[in-house]
């Protein structure tokens, strides 16, 4: 009797595995590779499946579907992310870092070579002229200053993570990166507002015309001792101002694009605004500070332009020849002292 | 210097003014993405009840309608 209980027992467990030994085999024909890594149908699954490289055959991007309202999200990947990528962490820094240093090196070699362009002291009248009134030397100011925070907060995207934060940690990075993002996206409007500003007072001074042709082919004054005539700025200074109306215009349009992502363009489009922001960016950067250079330490007496706003009368014949004439002339024909804010001695 | 000190303020104030004129115009991802079928909760808030047991607490609806989790509140995350 037991032998019976034992044989229906061991048919009992026969009949429960007969149907897993089914299924290993299904299993194995879905999976044919076998131990060896070899398989015996020849299929390659893989090799014929749809890949990365037949999807962009159909279109630049590889979207998904989805049922938020945020469209963008849909996007799985882009490949011009990827070239986006290897310009920002890879080419960018050291574009910056060739062109801002590169303009340090120059100014410093230019200063070896010539020196301080100086005003001789019997050439000073005392007489004092005014150079620049209280709004235009605000709006210079305010766009200065601007410009001076945005730089170096524009920087910190670029070297702030490879230069700062192994000098500081993390931690202080992380602090002193938002509050410098806050800076920079807060008071670009007050530049923008300058840039504005300084167009409005300043283009007609800055109209291109054939004595900055002259001033240019006589070096400006910064080869040899002569200085070339000029009227109220010479030709540096119109490129200055240009590059700072089209500069400016240029890194506001952009910026306002990043402000507002995606309200213009695509993914694409904000690289691309990204790629101009911080190029034109480096190389503003470098212009101005060529500007502060010949501003301050490069010419004696210019910073008085910009500081109290009036220079010596002797210094403005010496850089401004045709500028002191004007302000002279209209000084002496009466009516237009009381209109023009800068009345010259 | 009285320029230069002027220049400082108003970069300032039209600063804090951008401020406050972008930040107003912002919205919390959750109001900007949500649709009539689906919604993202406000951050720190459940559909569970605030102990996570299903239980909803009737008496935190009189004062917060989807039952606050207790805890610090993250900071939610602006679109």
């Amino acid at each position: 009797m037991q032998r019976v209980a034992t044989l229906l027992g061991a048919l009992l467990v026969m009949a429960a595995l007969w149907p897993a030994s089914g299924l290993d085999m299904s299993a194995r024909a879905q999976s044919p590779i076998q131990a060896d890594g070899q398989n015996p149908m020849g299929a390659r699954p893989t090799a014929d499946s749809v890949n990365e490289e037949f999807l962009f055959k159909q279109s630049p991007k590889i979207t998904g579907r989805i049922s938020i309202p945020d469209g963008k999200a849909a996007n799985l990947i882009q490949p011009q992310g990827r070239q986006y990528q290897m310009f920002r962490e890879g080419w960018l820094p050291w574009i910056g870092a060739l062109v801002i240093l590169g303009m340090l090196a120059a100014l410093a070699a230019f200063f070896l070579y010539r020196g301080r362009i100086l005003t001789d002291h019997s050439q000073e009248s005392g007489k004092k002229i005014l150079r620049f009134n209280a709004f235009e030397r605000f709006t210079h100011w305010m766009t200065a200053v601007c410009f001076i925070i945005l730089s170096l907060s524009g920087l910190n995207y670029i070297f702030g993570k490879r230069l700062l934060m192994p000098l500081i940690g993390p931690d202080a990075f992380g602090a002193l990166a938002q509050w410098a993002k806050y800076s920079h996206v807060y008071l670009a409007w007050p530049f923008m507002l300058g840039v504005i500003f300084m167009v409005v007072v300043w283009v007609r001074d800055n109209i291109p015309n054939r004595i900055d042709w002259e001033w240019i082919k006589a070096g400006g004054g910064f080869i040899g001792s002569k200085h070339p005539h000029a009227g109220r700025f010479n030709a540096g200074q119109k490129g200055v101002f240009w590059m700072v109306a089209g500069f400016g215009a240029a890194m506001g349009a952009t910026g306002l694009m990043m402000l507002f992502p995606f309200a213009v363009f695509d993914v694409n489009g904000m690289q691309v605004m990204q790629v101009i922001h911080s190029l034109i960016g480096v190389v503003f950067i470098a212009g101005i500070l060529a500007h502060i250079y010949i501003g301050t330490l490069g010419m004696k007496g210019a910073y008085d332009a910009m500081g109290s706003g009036k220079v010596d009368l002797a210094w403005a014949r010496t850089h401004h020849d045709l500028w002191v004439e004007q302000e002279q002339a209209r000084t002496a024909s009466g009516p237009q002292v009381a209109s023009h804010p800068a009345p010259a001695e | 210097m009285k320029a230069f000190v002027a220049a400082v303020i108003a970069a300032i104030i039209l600063g804090i003014g951008a401020m406050l004129a972008l930040t107003s115009s912002q919205r919390f991802a959750y109001q900007a993405f949500a649709t009539s079928g689906a919604r993202v909760s406000e951050p720190g808030t459940n559909l569970v009840g605030p102990r996570w047991d299903g239980d909803p607490a009737p008496d935190e609806y009189d004062a917060e309608p989807h039952g606050k989790v207790r805890g610090a509140a993250s900071e939610p995350k602006r679109s």
